[in-house]
Parts: C-alpha cells; sequence; structure tokens
C-alpha cells in the first residue's frame, strides 16, 4: 500500500515536472513545429534569437521552431509545390490573399480547416482578439482557414512618389495630387533637367500594368478593385453599389482618354523609348537624383523618405496616391498576411499554441521582430526603437519575416522614420477609406477557368502597350483590346462573377 | 536419345528467349546501371503524368483527384493564339536546327584543318565562353547594344548621321536577333560533338587520300562530310522530338511583356506563362508538357522510320 | 601506319612537296572565320569582366563598358561578405563535379558501346527504352514526390547526383562515337577469347579518348551550371549549396531587399544590382575555364589507365 501510495505520488511529481501548458492539454510529448514561410535563409543573427525563443516555447508548451523557407528563386512554384507535396513535413504555413493565393490553395486542400473548438482551445488569445466579422472573412464554405493578421496598420495602396522641392518648382505649391499635377511635374523634368529621366520607369516588370490601368480608374471613377482574379479586369461599380461590376474596360470613354494621356506622356519623353525592355532599378536612379518619380506604395514611401532625406537633403519625398481626386480609397484587406496550419499537420494543436504565442506573447513577439533588446534595439521614451551605430540588417538583425500575424499592440515604431509625414498621411487616408466591400467573397475558377486564362493573356499582351504609349493610335488599340477581350469571353465571365457576388451579397 | 533429339532441333532453329538472355548476358548487365537509371527517375514518376487530366487536389494526391478528361488543354486550343504559337515554335526551331548544325559543322570541319595545336584549343574553348552567359545577362548585353537612347550601337549608328531604328518596337528585327543570338550561345557546344567526331575518325582514309593526291576541299567533300553523315543525322533526329518545345529563359529574358514583339516572337512557353502568370497551375502545365511530347513522339517517329528506310544503320532505335 | 609502310619513299616525298592550294585557301578562310567568331565570343565576356569591376552608378549612366572608368570591387566583397559559404559553395560543385562525370562518364561509355554491338538483339529495344524518356517526362510534382518521398533524399546531396549522371542525349551521342571504332577490334578480342566487358574496357574505351573528352566535358558543365535540382531538393537545412544556385540566391537576395517585399521597415544601405550579376557570372565561369583542360587530361587519363596495362 505505501509503495503504491510512493508511486502515485512520484508519478505526480513527474507530472508537475513537465512544462505546465494551458490547462487540460496534453503536452507531455515534445514536438517541432515546422513554419513554411518565404523569404532568403537569414545570414544574420536570426538562429540566435530562434535559440532564445525555442527555449520559451519549451517551457510554455513543451514545442520548438523549425524554419523551412522558400527562398526568392523561383519562389511561386517552390511555394505551391511544398503545399502540393506536403505530407506532414510542414505545419503553420504563411499565406496572403492577394499575394500568395490564400484561396486557391485552400480550394485545392492545402490548409486545416480551423473549427471553433480548437481557436478557443489552443490559440485563445488570437480568438479573442480577431472580432467575429473578422473571422468570417476567414471561412470557406463556412470553416475557418486563415488566421488573419487584422491588427496591424499598413497601407500598400500605390501611387507616385515624387520630390516636393521639384514640385515647388514646377509650380505646384501644394506638390502633386492628381494625374494632371504629375504631367505638369513630369513636363517640368523633361524641360529642365536634361539629365533626368522624369520617371525612368523599368517596364519589363509586369506589375505596372494593374497598378497604372487601376490607378488612372480609381481617380477617375468610383471603381473599386476586387482581389483574387489572375488578372485585373473585374471591379465593383462604387462604394454605393460595390456588388455590380464595372464595365469600365468594355466600354466609355475613360479607358481611352488613358490611352491618350499616356500616348502624350510616351511622346513627350517622360521615359525612356525602350521602357518595355528596360530593367533598371527606379528607387536606387531617384536616390541619385537620375530620375523624379518611383510608382510604388504608401508602406515603401514611408521608409523611402528617410532614405531620400538622407541622399537628396530637401527633397521632402511626397506621395500622390490612385484615387486621391476623387477620395477613393479602401483599405487593405486583413487577409494581406495570414497564418494558416497545413492540411497534412500531425500537430495541429501544437501549431497553435505556437503561433498563438508567437503573436500575443510580448517577450516571444519582440524577440522575433527586433531581436535582444539592448544588444540589438534600445527603445526612447515614446517606445520607438533604434538600432545601434552600425548596425546592418543582413548581419547584426534578425529575420523571422513574420507577416502573418503582426499585432500593433504590440509593434514599436522605428525611431528612425519620419512620424509626423506618416501620421499625417494615414489621418488623411483615414478620412476617406472604405472598408474592403469583398471580404466574404471568393472566387470560383471551377466554370470559366479557360476563359480566365485567355483573358490573362489578352490583358498581359496589350496593357503594357497601353500603360506605356507604345502604339501609333491609342483609340485603336483600345478597340483592339477590347475587342479580344471580348473574343476571350470576358461576357461570360462577368456573368459567371456577377452570379457569384450575387449568390454572396445579394440574399 | 530418341526424346532428346526433336528438342535439340527445335534448339537450333529458334534460340529460346532464356539462351539468348544468356548467351548477351554481359552486354546486358553493361547496359543495366543505365536501364535501371532510367526506370527509377523517368519511368516510375511516369504514372504521375496522369496529373494533366485532373483537377489535382493536394490533399487526395495525384490518383485520387477528380478526372477532368482534356479540361486541362482547353485553354491551349481556345485561346485562338495556337497557330501563331505553333508556327513561331516551329519555325524558330527548324531555324536553330538548320542553321546552327551548318555553322557548327563548319567550324568543326575548318578547326580540323589547322595544323597549330595551340590556336585550335584555344578557339575552341573561346567559343564555348557564350555558353556560360546565363539568359539574364544575354538580355542585358543585347539591351546594351541596341537600346535606343544610348544602346552602343545605336550610337554608332548616329555618330555616322543615321537614324537608328526601335529595334524594340519592330517585331521584324527579332526572329533575326534570336536566331543570332541563339547561334552565337550554342556553336560552341555544337563543334565541340562534331569536332569529337572528326577526331575519332579513321587517319588511315585520310592518309591515303592525301597519298592519292586528293586536295584538302576534295578530302573535306569526299572523306570528313561522309563520315560525318551518320552524327548529323543522329543530332537531327534527337532534335526534331523536341519540335514543339521552346527555350522559354532565352525568350522571355529578350522579349520579356514587350507585347509589340510577340507576334514574331511568341512561343507555346512564354505563352503559357503569360497566362498562368497568376493562376498557378500544375496541372495545365503537365497538359501543355504533354502536347508537346506527344506531338514530337510522332514527328520522330516518322523521321526515324524514314532514315531507317533509306539505311537502318543510321537509326536512332 | 600500315598504309604509310607499304607506300615507297619518294610518293610520300612528292605528295608532301605538291603545293596544295587549295589548303592554304581554307586555311586563310578558317582563321578569319574563327578568328572574327571567336572575337564574338571573348568582347562580350570581357565586357562582363570589366562591368564587374565598374562602379553601379557608371553601369547605369553609360551601360557595359570595354574598361570601368570607376573601379569598384564591392560585388566581389558582396559576394565573399561570408566566405566560408562561398568556399563551402565550391568545394561542393566541385565535389559534385568530379564524382557524377566519373560515374557517368563510365556507365554511359559501356552503355554506348554495348547499344552498339550489332551482334546484341536488345540493342535497338533498350535504345528506344531510353530514347522514349527524353521525349515524355513525368512533370513536376511527380519526380518531386519521387525524390523527396519514395527516394528520401530531401536535403542530399544525392538528390543532385543522381538525375544527372547520364541523359538519352549523352548516351546516343555515345554510341554514335563508338560507331567510328572498327568492328574488327571486338572481333579480334572475341577471338582472342575476351568476355564482353574486357573487350569494352582494354580494346575499345583506349580508342575513345575523344570521346570521353566530349562527354565528360558535358557531363562536368551539368553539374556545374547545376542550380534546378538545387532549388528544389535542398532546403535551407543544407549549409553549403551548390555554386551557381548559392549564386542566384545571392542575387536575388539583394533583389528582394530592395524591393522589400511586404513591406517590412528595414532602411537598406545601397546595393549593386547589375555589376553584382556580371560578378556572379566570372565566379561561376571562371574556374572550370581555368581548370577544365587540366582536369580533362588527367581525367580521361585516369579513366583508361587501367587499359593500358591490361
Amino acid at each position: 500500500m505505501r509503495k503504491l501510495v510512493a508511486l502515485i505520488l512520484s508519478l505526480m511529481m513527474l507530472y508537475c515536472i513537465l512544462p505546465a501548458a494551458a490547462e487540460g492539454i496534453d503536452t507531455s510529448e515534445h514536438v517541432k513545429i515546422v513554419y513554411l514561410v518565404t523569404g532568403d535563409m537569414p545570414t544574420n543573427r536570426t538562429d540566435e534569437v530562434l535559440a532564445k525563443i525555442n527555449e520559451l516555447l519549451t517551457e510554455k508548451i513543451n514545442a520548438e521552431l523549425e524554419f523551412r523557407w522558400i527562398e526568392w528563386t523561383d519562389w511561386q512554384t517552390q511555394y505551391n509545390l511544398a503545399l502540393a507535396t506536403q505530407s506532414g513535413d510542414i505545419d503553420l504555413i504563411g499565406t496572403a490573399t492577394d499575394w500568395l493565393d490564400a484561396w486557391p490553395n485552400c480550394q485545392k486542400g492545402a490548409f486545416m480547416p480551423l473549427s471553433e473548438d480548437m481557436l478557443k482551445t489552443y490559440a485563445p488569445k488570437t480568438w479573442e482578439s480577431v472580432s467575429e466579422a473578422h473571422w468570417n472573412l476567414c471561412k470557406y464554405n463556412g470553416e475557418i482557414y486563415l488566421m488573419p493578421e487584422d491588427n496591424y496598420a499598413q497601407w500598400t495602396n500605390h501611387g507616385f512618389m515624387y520630390r516636393r522641392d521639384w514640385a515647388k518648382a514646377a509650380g505646384l505649391e501644394n506638390g502633386v495630387h492628381s494625374w494632371e499635377d504629375l504631367g505638369k511635374y513630369f513636363q517640368y523634368i523633361k524641360d529642365n533637367m536634361p539629365d533626368v529621366v522624369p520617371w525612368d520607369a523599368n517596364g519589363n516588370g509586369s506589375s505596372y500594368s494593374p497598378q497604372m490601368a487601376g490607378g488612372w480608374q480609381a481617380s477617375h471613377t468610383g471603381n473599386i478593385n476586387i482581389e483574387g482574379f489572375p488578372v485585373s479586369l473585374f471591379y465593383g461599380e462604387s462604394k454605393d453599389n460595390p456588388y455590380t461590376l464595372s464595365r469600365y474596360y468594355l466600354e466609355g470613354d475613360e479607358l481611352v482618354n488613358f490611352a491618350k494621356e499616356m500616348k502624350a506622356w510616351a511622346d513627350a519623353g517622360y521615359w525612356r523609348a525602350d521602357v518595355l525592355n528596360y530593367t533598371g532599378d527606379v528607387a536606387v536612379e531617384m536616390e541619385e537624383g537620375k530620375t523624379g518619380a518611383h510608382q510604388h506604395h504608401t508602406q515603401t514611401w514611408t521608409s523611402e523618405r528617410t532614405v531620400m532625406e538622407r541622399k537628396q537633403p530637401g527633397s521632402d519625398l511626397g506621395f500622390f496616391w490612385f484615387g486621391e481626386e476623387q477620395g477613393n480609397l479602401i483599405s487593405l484587406n486583413i487577409t494581406h498576411g495570414a497564418m494558416a496550419v497545413a492540411k497534412k499537420s500531425l500537430h495541429p494543436e501544437r501549431a497553435l499554441m505556437v503561433y498563438d504565442l508567437m503573436r500575443n506573447d510580448p517577450e516571444i513577439y519582440h524577440l522575433m521582430q527586433y531581436g535582444f533588446e539592448g544588444d540589438m534595439y534600445t527603445l526612447d521614451e515614446n517606445n520607438r526603437f533604434s538600432r545601434p551605430e552600425g548596425f546592418e540588417d543582413s548581419t547584426d538583425g534578425v529575420s523571422f519575416n513574420f507577416w502573418w500575424g503582426r499585432n500593433d499592440n504590440l509593434e514599436y515604431k522605428n525611431a528612425e522614420l519620419d512620424w509626423d509625414a506618416i501620421d499625417a498621411m494615414y489621418a488623411a487616408y483615414d478620412q476617406v477609406k472604405i472598408d474592403y466591400p469583398y471580404g466574404q467573397y471568393i472566387y470560383d475558377n471551377s466554370n470559366v477557368g479557360v476563359y480566365m486564362d485567355n483573358l490573362s493573356n489578352v490583358y498581359n499582351t496589350y496593357m503594357p502597350r497601353i500603360v506605356f504609349g507604345m502604339n501609333d493610335d491609342p483609340e485603336a488599340l483600345v478597340a483592339e483590346f477590347r475587342q479580344q477581350l471580348q473574343d476571350a469571353g470576358i461576357e461570360t465571365v462577368m456573368a459567371e462573377i456577377q452570379s457569384q457576388l450575387d449568390a454572396v451579397y445579394k440574399k | 536419345m530418341q526424346k532428346a533429339v526433336p528438342q535439340k532441333v527445335v534448339n537450333y532453329r529458334k534460340p529460346s528467349v532464356g539462351r539468348t538472355i544468356l548467351q548477351n548476358r554481359t552486354l546486358i548487365l553493361m547496359c543495366l546501371p543505365a536501364i535501371l537509371f532510367f526506370l527509377v527517375f523517368s519511368y516510375l514518376p511516369m504514372p504521375g503524368a496522369y496529373i494533366a487530366f485532373t483537377n489535382f487536389q493536394y490533399d487526395k494526391g495525384i490518383f485520387a483527384s477528380p478526372f477532368v478528361g482534356l479540361k486541362n488543354f482547353q485553354f491551349l486550343f481556345s485561346s485562338g493564339q495556337l497557330g501563331l504559337l505553333l508556327k513561331n515554335t516551329v519555325l524558330y526551331n527548324l531555324a536553330f536546327i538548320l542553321v546552327g548544325n551548318f555553322l557548327q559543322l563548319t567550324f568543326a570541319i575548318l578547326l580540323n584543318e589547322i595544323a597549330c595545336k595551340g590556336y585550335k584549343k584555344t578557339a575552341q574553348s573561346l567559343m564555348f565562353l557564350p555558353y556560360f552567359i546565363s539568359d539574364v545577362l544575354v538580355s542585358l548585353l543585347v539591351y546594351n547594344l541596341i537600346n535606343y537612347d544610348y544602346g552602343f550601337i545605336s550610337n554608332l549608328v548616329r555618330s555616322v548621321g543615321s537614324e537608328m531604328p526601335k529595334v524594340y518596337q519592330n517585331a521584324n528585327a527579332w526572329p533575326f536577333i534570336i536566331v543570332l543570338v541563339h547561334l552565337w550561345k550554342s556553336t560552341g557546344y555544337g563543334t565541340v560533338v562534331y569536332f569529337a567526331a572528326i577526331t575519332g575518325m579513321d587517319s588511315s582514309m585520310m592518309e591515303a587520300a592525301q597519298i592519292d593526291g586528293a586536295n584538302a576541299w576534295q578530302r573535306i567533300c569526299h572523306i570528313t562530310l561522309p563520315t560525318l553523315k551518320p552524327t548529323v543525322i543522329i543530332l537531327f533526329l534527337f532534335a526534331i522530338g523536341g519540335i514543339l518545345k521552346g527555350n522559354f529563359g532565352l525568350f522571355y529574358n529578350l522579349v520579356g511583356n514587350n507585347s509589340m514583339l510577340f507576334k514574331t516572337t511568341d512561343i507555346i512557353e512564354t505563352y503559357v506563362y503569360r497566362s498562368m502568370m497568376n493562376s498557378f497551375n500544375f496541372s495545365q502545365s503537365s497538359a501543355v508538357g504533354l502536347f508537346q511530347s506527344v506531338v514530337g513522339f510522332f514527328i520522330v517517329l516518322g523521321a526515324n522510320a524514314f532514315v531507317k528506310h533509306l539505311d537502318p544503320d543510321y537509326a536512332l532505335f | 601506319m600500315t598504309v604509310k609502310a607499304r607506300i615507297p619513299d619518294h610518293i610520300m616525298r612528292t605528295s608532301r612537296i605538291k603545293k596544295d592550294k587549295t589548303q592554304i585557301t581554307i586555311n586563310i578562310v578558317t582563321y578569319i572565320l574563327v578568328t572574327i567568331f571567336c572575337i564574338m565570343c571573348i568582347l562580350p565576356f570581357w565586357m562582363i569582366i570589366a562591368s564587374s569591376f565598374a562602379s553601379e552608378d557608371s553601369i547605369r549612366r553609360t551601360g557595359f563598358t570595354l574598361w570601368p572608368t570607376e573601379v569598384s570591387t564591392y560585388s566581389y566583397e558582396l559576394l565573399f561578405r561570408s566566405p566560408d559559404q562561398m568556399l563551402g559553395a565550391y568545394a561542393v560543385t566541385i565535389g559534385l563535379t568530379l564524382v557524377g562525370t566519373l560515374i557517368g562518364l563510365f556507365i554511359v561509355s559501356m552503355t554506348g558501346y554495348a547499344l552498339q554491338r550489332r551482334d546484341f538483339p536488345y540493342r535497338n529495344g533498350i535504345m528506344f527504352y531510353i530514347y522514349f524518356t527524353s521525349l515524355f517526362s513525368a512533370g513536376l510534382v511527380p519526380f518531386y514526390l519521387l525524390i523527396v518521398q519514395y527516394l528520401n533524399l530531401r536535403d542530399s546531396y544525392f538528390a543532385i547526383l543522381l538525375p544527372l549522371l547520364m541523359s538519352p542525349w549523352l548516351i546516343v551521342l555515345m554510341k554514335n562515337f563508338v560507331k567510328a571504332i572498327p568492328h574488327e577490334i571486338t572481333e579480334s578480342g572475341k577471338i582472342d577469347g575476351a568476355g564482353d566487358f574486357r573487350i569494352f574496357y582494354s580494346l575499345v574505351l583506349p580508342n575513345l579518348k575523344p570521346a570521353l573528352a566530349t562527354i565528360g566535358l558535358f557531363l562536368a558543365l551539368s553539374y556545374w551550371n547545376e542550380w534546378y535540382y538545387s532549388s528544389l531538393f535542398l532546403t535551407t537545412k543544407v549549409t553549403y549549396r551548390p555554386l551557381q544556385y548559392h549564386l542566384y540566391n545571392v542575387i536575388n537576395k539583394v533583389a528582394s531587399l530592395k524591393n522589400s517585399v511586404a513591406g517590412s521597415n528595414v532602411v537598406i544601405k545601397d546595393l549593386p544590382g547589375e555589376t553584382l550579376k556580371m560578378a556572379t557570372a566570372v565566379i561561376a565561369t571562371g574556374p572550370i575555364i581555368l581548370l577544365y583542360p587540366f582536369v580533362q587530361k588527367y581525367f580521361v587519363a585516369g579513366l583508361t589507365v587501367g587499359a593500358v596495362k591490361g
């Protein structure tokens, strides 16, 4: 009897020594959670920081984190291949509905459905911090598949960075706030600075087509871009009538006006004649004062402004955002970054627990995002962080590429950035922005996929020529483009999308 | 005895399979590593090509994914572009094969005539250099030569007072440029093949011809070229199987998204890339590959049968 | 040799003295054509070397140069920032190239010889079996599953070594080269009572030197330039990756740092783009061009050494 009591006691003691986790969860087995993430293998102090984090994770939930990097070489294939051929070798997957095809991958069975019970039990803090409305945006066929990065302020709306000092000289006292202003700005540079290309675009990158065409559209119509299509041809009519598809690309004068204006800009020499095959680096050229503009998004502007102030003192880099004329601005979709659990994960519960800590535990979060305090960064009285003298990210920093659950409650702002300018910009955005209206709509490719591929080809064939004015007759080119869209079956596709939208929003 | 005799007779008439294998066991064993290699790395995964006929579901795997018939082939055929794509792809490949082999043959024969060993070796090495330059760098080089604003050739043309045409807006110039670049890159590689074939030739024939008073030109026409004939035929047969397959890296890097040039530069690979740029799909890309293979296969079967008809010794299989 | 011996000396002499005019013409044409082509080949390469030492800024302003106006070694410094990575990459690639070429060359020549034997009844069947694989491939997903799940070769150098060992193209080429060797050699071997392998190894292989050098070169090149299988099968757990893949990653890393893809708040120092591409080309190409002629000599000699003894 005494022996039995002793045995029970010692077993109980053993149990107590085991890591104390959330109550009632069995964490007796030490597991490795593999985290699939895009980015290059770090050459900085990431491993050191990871070791520390793993110490904490082992202590708290008896698990540790391991990276599986999808490096930028051929990353689209690699990423999809890793999802397609998973066999329990990955657990957490960083994903996104816009740039990492979260929904198509979900439809193909890459992710595990996350029940409310699972989330409540294993990721309780995440479960609480995300509102019900936001969880609804992460559902496909009624099941939650994504944990969204919904508490992180960032703007990735596109526009043009320009130099305020040159804009002033061009007579634009308040800076550039419309395409018309932009034309004046470019013309001033063309007339007065022989060594500067107004906008030395590297048209070889395919991304300019949707940005520029969509940018003009945002500035001249109330149309709203619907995400998740392989080709950027589908827009909602306006914020008052968002669930009717716009026929902007099929009829009307605005696209023709755009084509004419860009043709005029091309003829005026705002970019080089062989723009479509030029591969230079616009950002660097702007930093060297060789070009006057750079087309990218707000987030890039926030850091580029600081760089420019250092390299081109007094440049006072401004940002003209597409849609500014009309106040046509949509908030970033909350699934621009999200974490999913791999369908074949062997330890989904523990994976959720790890994610919950990554996202919500201050110590782990700060280690992950900034490294060791004191050694790798210091905080000032406003809780803004600065790096020590001579710090270089590629050797001294830490890279977790955690773009799938950043949390403003725990973020430190970078003291180096110009927060007055940034906050002013964000405040201006806040006045006009509307929420992304299509969060619940997930495009289903199965009926019209064939047409979609051909539309994609037509768009990628004609749009670069329209955007960079590479044609003799813009009106004729737009007409030809529209005819080709018709031939490729755009009416069928639009009818299908409209009926899919109706099914979600017109109940 | 009486039983054994007829058996023996049968054996003499028609050696059994087992006996043939036994007789050739060493030769079979010598082929075995290669046979195993292709079994494992090519034939084992081959049933997976079934993926081209499915709507591939990651969680179900290739064979449990729903069968969709020829749906994945549809986008290529319904594009209205297939005619142009086939034309471009085939014509470029023909130009590469015909002009390429002509150049390689010429260089190999000419090099062989050179007595100076050092020159011969240096030339061979130098000709190989372009092979190492990646397509990305090649496109940079071409851009730096012919771009309108500050290209090397453009500046040259302007300095003599002429007007430089905008090459990047002129589709008709590109077949020449692409073929030229391809030849520049691949001639060194191909020359080595022919050069090795010449070196491996029976030298006694050449010496005999020399003694018979044949001049260099006659020797080339009557000895070197005929000896190279099987090599030429084999290389041709081999190349023709890939007649529908294009060099994506070269075309994509040189032309990029410049749609003004597509009329003369769009090949199957670049078209597929543009169509699926934002909708990644393993099934559809497998379908395209399968289509290219099947067509290439029948062309090769035909060509090989034709060659076999003329001279069985020259056939590929 | 035998031919020469039969010919009286005075005839030999006259044939040498008799001037062959076509020979002279051909020689002149050859020197001109080959030299022009060689210049076409070396000039761009020289431009790449020169530009790799130019400053990023001057490249952007004036394009490629024949001589850098502002010399900068920044690209090379960046590449050699972690020298152990670079040296490790060289070591891995050299190792894979040597081992792979040696094994591949042996199997390819052995197969090529067997398939060329006219008395081998299965030669057409086996040839078709091999050739067929050059036309039809399984596609990316099945091949990936084979290597990773069935052969369990993820993160193993074998995932690169094995698939590159041979190709139908090389076997066909070798078979064609073997054809030039007189069948009498095989016959004489048979009469001497040698086995098929012995004939191949002692009698045929020594006569195959130009073919071995050529196929060896092609094999070596495919190992040297390999990056695709590395990108598929070697995850970041592998510390030292093959050279070309390592270099691709350096270039992409710079590009991705510049674009700061998902908008990290990192402020980036000046990074070269174009000159870095040039420098990687120089670093990747230099060694094989300089070393190959020497290696080749010993390689082929080593492969046929048994034959000399036998």
